[in-house]
């Protein structure tokens, strides 16, 4: 009974080297992994908000710069720069089979804890968090690492979960629950990234709750995830501070409420056209991290609603691919995947937009693509080669879903008979 | 576990998710309609009320130069100074910042501190008017808060504190005070320009757009001031030394061009130093008393009765009179100074000579066909008031130009024909009592008789020099151009070097023209009538070759050295003045 693809690491490059005799035949099954052209409109996607947050940062240049001995064009240079290696690492991983991520998963995994935790003792402090470990003359922001980790483990662990039918089980619990918990102790307490965090919970959750964890289950560890939300909010005065900033931030626009106030300003500034590229006047110095954080504010504010509507079109399609490729994912750990990527960039997304719209209490987070900072964009560059990577092995045909499909199961339900390696599914 | 149940599909749920997604998506387009479209004025405005500032860009204020000789040197200029500002908002540590400003500004940490962290405000001087050197090592501290780009304009004072009551002061706010500085205030201070434009948040300007407007400021005029420097600075150290001879406390002293109703120099005792304004206690000393201070002249006013009574035909140059030696006048008696009392024929020249008060009211009964009566007084007054503007305001360039509130007194000239007691009281004016005028009116006043009767208008401004450093020279104004005839002014002359001839012989210099009148003036008593032993000490006189060239006047407030105070006071403080204007300032000699 149930679910059943069973195929581990070594299984999917079988059934890849088998797609590649395999042609379809009439009336045979359409999931079966046969490789075909990528979905080439992710990168086109990925590309249009790339150049849109390049032109913003070159834009805003002289007014990030103003005041240091900084040229004008340095932002824009290491934006350029960041992009570039956001390309080649995209590049890297289209080209990396989803075997050997998954094989590297427990080192990538290892890799991300240790930076997570070595940047609270190494990392360079910004405003009271630490974030950014220095090498060289880039600074990395280990929590991008930590959230690529937790999409390629969290995809495999389910993976394995569900082909073993243990999603309901104690344990699985057990486990999310302990990555919840690394979570808010590393990510939310040691470094203070109270938003990676919280994209983070959100990869646990959303993929626990696409693998199949039963509803029940859902709620405990949202439950446990409200309360140690609300502790960690409770337990900081800065955080206090910004939530009672966000339920009424006109209350305080001079001080506390001054960066939530002057996001509305300058996003409502913007009116229907926008200002002009050339013309934003709130980046310089009255919205803090013009370049960052608030980087859709100032957008909005050049480009009006027109613009700022263009962008949350863009992510709008980029998020409805990566669900599309997800959907018709031959295998589970392919869609869990893609979930991943989906959740990561979305939540991302809406935590950032929402903060600048007044929607959501400040968090300090980038908008994926758009934002200023080298890390952000290398990490989600990847993310979207390794989908687009999925994308070359998506049913074409299948819109509905895989397991609902009485072809699908019976195909899926062969594919063991590929799988060389003798790894037997348990079944139910 | 091989018996758990079905478990939910993951696309279903997945859909789920993307549905969340696609409602999240729809919610942020429609909370951005709201913002951007919708509530797009309501932000605008609040964007532009923090990012459009209005500037006002100061124009300079005027420079004021004067002569030395015959040349024009800088008296007055500007120099950049800078006011040091914080915004406690935005200092981070003002204990930290209060320890190195206050080194640097010399003033207590413990001060700075309490301005740093002033609270409902974003905007606390620190220092005013601090010189560059300490404005860049201000900067140099690097402090976050504290601003040090207010220019601050700062007169600077080339000759020293010279003339300081006539130049008056510039505040803190650019305003000047009292003086020149008030008087022409509007022109030196130009028009100040404006700037309206976006700016950052350090109010920097940013590029132009729409919104920006700019007009440049229109900087003030650069006055050329009548004052001699080198006159000014000797007659103001003549005047302290004759009224400490005198043990006189406070006097004025006064040169005009015979030729043009310019002042060559006004000089008052006690003065202040312009460029330390804010130590002066008492504000009286800011009033140039040369102009506000009017004062029963006293006998210098016969120089002018014995012009009218010639003007007027009443007398002629050669007319005697029979002195009784006193009059009784509306029961009041018409006394002389002890020493030409007695009965006898007298002259013209004895009138001034002897300072005779009996002359001076038979002078006022011959314009009145013989006897005290209103064709006399009428006369008289017209002279006074018509021929030498008596009992009207000069227009002197000092202190505010509005006349209602102008420092300059206008004097008292009674009405002849209205009143009680007027032939004793027109008695009395005859001889410079029961009438006021300042220094300046009767020296504008005796320049007229003695010059050949005109009458210009006392000035202290010789014109503008304009942005190309030319000089355009302000042309003399003429008030009255027949105060007397020339016959009459030449007799005055003559008269008024006979006084000297007899009375001042220090003074006389072979090949020049002196001529001069002392008077001492009774001191009105608030409660009526005189002080019997209160007296000012005046004296007006005139220097030149074939023409007067200087007419000076002097005024000594109660000098307590014995004797009559026109004496003792007035007179040594014009021969020292009319010494050094032969002495060092050029004036002709006669051409015979």
């Amino acid at each position: 009974m149930g679910y059943s693809s069973t195929y581990s690491q070594r299984s999917i490059s079988s059934l890849r080297a088998r797609s590649r005799i395999n042609r379809r035949q009439p009336g045979e099954s359409d999931a079966v992994m046969r490789k075909h052209r990528p979905d080439y409109s992710l990168l086109v996607v990925a590309g249009a908000l790339l150049a849109i947050g390049a032109v913003v940062v070159f834009a805003i240049g002289p007014s990030l710069t103003n005041g240091t001995d900084l040229g004008e064009n340095y932002f824009s240079t290491k934006q350029l720069t960041a992009i570039g290696m956001g390309i080649i690492g995209f590049l890297i991983a289209a080209q990396i089979s989803l075997h050997k991520w998954m094989k590297w998963t427990p080192m990538i995994l290892i890799a991300a804890v240790f930076f997570a935790i070595a940047v609270r003792f190494i990392g360079e402090e910004i405003n009271g968090a630490h974030r950014w470990i220095q090498v060289g003359g880039f600074s990395f922001q280990a929590a991008e690492l930590v959230k690529l980790a937790l999409v390629l483990w969290l995809a495999q662990v389910l993976t394995k979960r569900r082909q073993d039918g243990h999603m309901s089980s104690h344990s699985t619990l057990q486990l999310l629950g302990a990555a919840v918990f690394g979570v808010i102790v590393i990510v939310a307490g040691m470094q203070s990234d109270l938003g990676s965090a919280a994209v983070m919970m959100a990869l646990i959750g959303g993929m626990a709750f696409i693998a199949g964890l039963p509803l029940k289950n859902i709620m405990i560890v949202g439950g446990v995830v409200l309360i140690a939300g609300l502790i960690a909010i409770t337990s900081s005065q800065y955080r206090r501070e910004r939530v009672q900033t966000f339920l009424n931030p006109a209350a305080d626009c001079q001080a506390e409420g001054y960066q939530a106030c002057q996001a509305l300003i300058t996003v409502g500034s913007g009116g229907v056209i926008g200002k002009g590229l050339g013309r934003s006047v709130q980046a310089y110095g009255y919205l803090p991290e013009p370049a960052n954080d608030s980087i859709f504010a100032i957008t909005a504010e050049k480009f009006g609603f027109v613009g700022s509507t263009i962008v949350v079109g863009l992510f709008f399609v980029l998020f409805r691919k990566i669900f599309l490729i997800a959907q018709s994912a031959p295998t589970e750990y392919m869609r869990l995947i893609a979930t991943g990527v989906l959740l990561w960039l979305s939540v991302q997304m809406i935590i950032n937009i929402a903060a600048m719209l007044g929607l959501l209490p400040l968090k300090g987070i980038t908008l994926p693509f758009v934002s200023y900072g080298g890390t952000s964009i290398i990490f989600v560059m990847i993310a979207i080669g390794i989908v687009f990577n999925i994308s070359r092995y998506t049913d074409l045909s299948v819109k509905s879903g895989v397991p609902q499909s009485p072809r699908a199961q019976a195909s899926t339900a062969r594919l063991p008979t590929f799988n060389r390696s003798g790894i037997e599914a348990r079944r139910a | 576990m091989n018996d758990s149940p079905r478990l939910p599909s993951s696309v279903s749920r997945l859909k789920a998710l993307y549905l969340f997604v696609a409602f999240i998506m729809i919610v942020f387009a429609v909370r951005l309609f709201y913002l951007q479209v919708i509530r797009h004025g309501y932000y605008d405005a609040q964007a532009k009320a923090s990012q459009l500032k209005q500037y006002e860009l100061p124009a300079d204020r005027g420079e004021l130069y004067a002569y030395d000789g015959g040349e024009i040197v800088p008296l007055v200029l500007n120099e950049s100074r800078y006011r040091i500002v914080a915004d406690p908002e935005l200092v981070t540590d003002p204990e930290k910042a209060a320890l190195e400003l206050s080194e640097v500004l010399k003033i207590p940490a413990g001060e700075l501190e309490e301005l740093l962290t002033r609270e409902g405000t974003r905007y606390v001087p620190l220092a005013q008017k601090q010189t560059k050197e300490t404005r860049e090592a201000v900067a140099a501290l690097g402090l976050p808060g504290i601003f040090t780009n207010e220019k601050q304009p700062q007169r600077v004072y080339i000759q020293g504190s010279i003339a300081g009551q006539l130049l008056g002061f510039v505040n803190d706010a650019g305003e000047g005070q009292y003086g020149i500085e008030e008087n022409l205030n509007d022109r030196l201070n130009g028009e100040p320009g404006l700037l309206r434009a976006l700016t950052d948040q350090n109010n920097v300007p940013l590029l132009a757009t729409g919104d920006n407007v700019q007009q440049d400021p229109v900087d003030g005029e650069t006055v050329v001031l009548t004052i001699d420097v080198s006159m000014q600075r000797q007659i103001e150290a003549i005047l302290e030394k004759g009224l400490k001879d005198a043990q006189s406390e406070s006097g004025s002293l006064i040169v005009l061009d015979a030729n043009s109703g310019a002042v060559r120099a006004m000089a008052n005792y006690p003065s202040y130093d312009p460029a330390a304004f804010t130590k002066v206690e008492d504000a009286a000393l800011f009033q140039n008393a040369a102009v506000s201070s009017p004062l029963e002249p006293g006998s210098i006013m016969k120089t002018l009765t014995v012009a009218a009574a010639l003007d007027s035909g009443s007398v002629t140059p050669d007319q005697s009179y029979f002195d009784p030696g006193f009059f009784t006048v509306d029961g009041a008696t018409v006394r002389n100074v002890v020493e030409s009392s007695g009965s006898g024929t007298r002259t013209l020249a004895d009138i001034l000579r002897l300072s005779l008060n009996t002359g001076a009211t038979w002078l006022l009964r011959q314009m009145g066909g013989g006897e005290l009566n209103q064709q006399g007084r009428e006369t008289w007054h017209r002279y006074m008031t018509e021929h030498y503007q008596l009992g009207k305001r000069t227009g002197i360039e000092q202190g505010p130009p509005n006349e209602e509130l102008g420092t300059e007194a206008q004097g008292i000239i009674p009405d002849p024909t209205d009143g009680y007691g007027l032939n004793i009281r027109f008695a009395n004016t005859s001889f410079g009592q029961g009438m006021t005028a300042t220094p300046l009116q009767m020296a504008a006043a005796v320049t007229a008789a003695v010059n050949g009767g005109t009458y210009y208008r006392p000035t202290l401004v010789a014109g503008t020099i304009d942005a190309d450093g030319n000089f355009s020279e302000k042309q003399p104004d003429i008030v009255k151009n027949d105060v007397v005839s020339d016959d009459v002014s030449a007799e005055l002359r003559r008269l008024m070097e006979n006084v000297v001839a007899n009375n001042n012989r220090t003074v006389l210099r072979e090949g020049f023209q002196i001529g001069g009148k002392t008077g001492t003036a009774e001191i009105a008593n608030p409660a009526g009538g005189y002080y019997e032993d209160r007296y000012n000490g005046t004296y007006v006189g005139f220097v030149g070759g074939d023409t007067p060239e200087y007419v000076v006047i002097v005024r000594a407030n109660e000098p307590k050295a014995p004797g009559y105070a026109g004496s003792i006071a007035g007179r040594p403080i014009f021969t020292a003045t009319a010494n050094a204007l032969l002495d060092n300032f050029n004036v002709s000699r006669k051409s015979n």
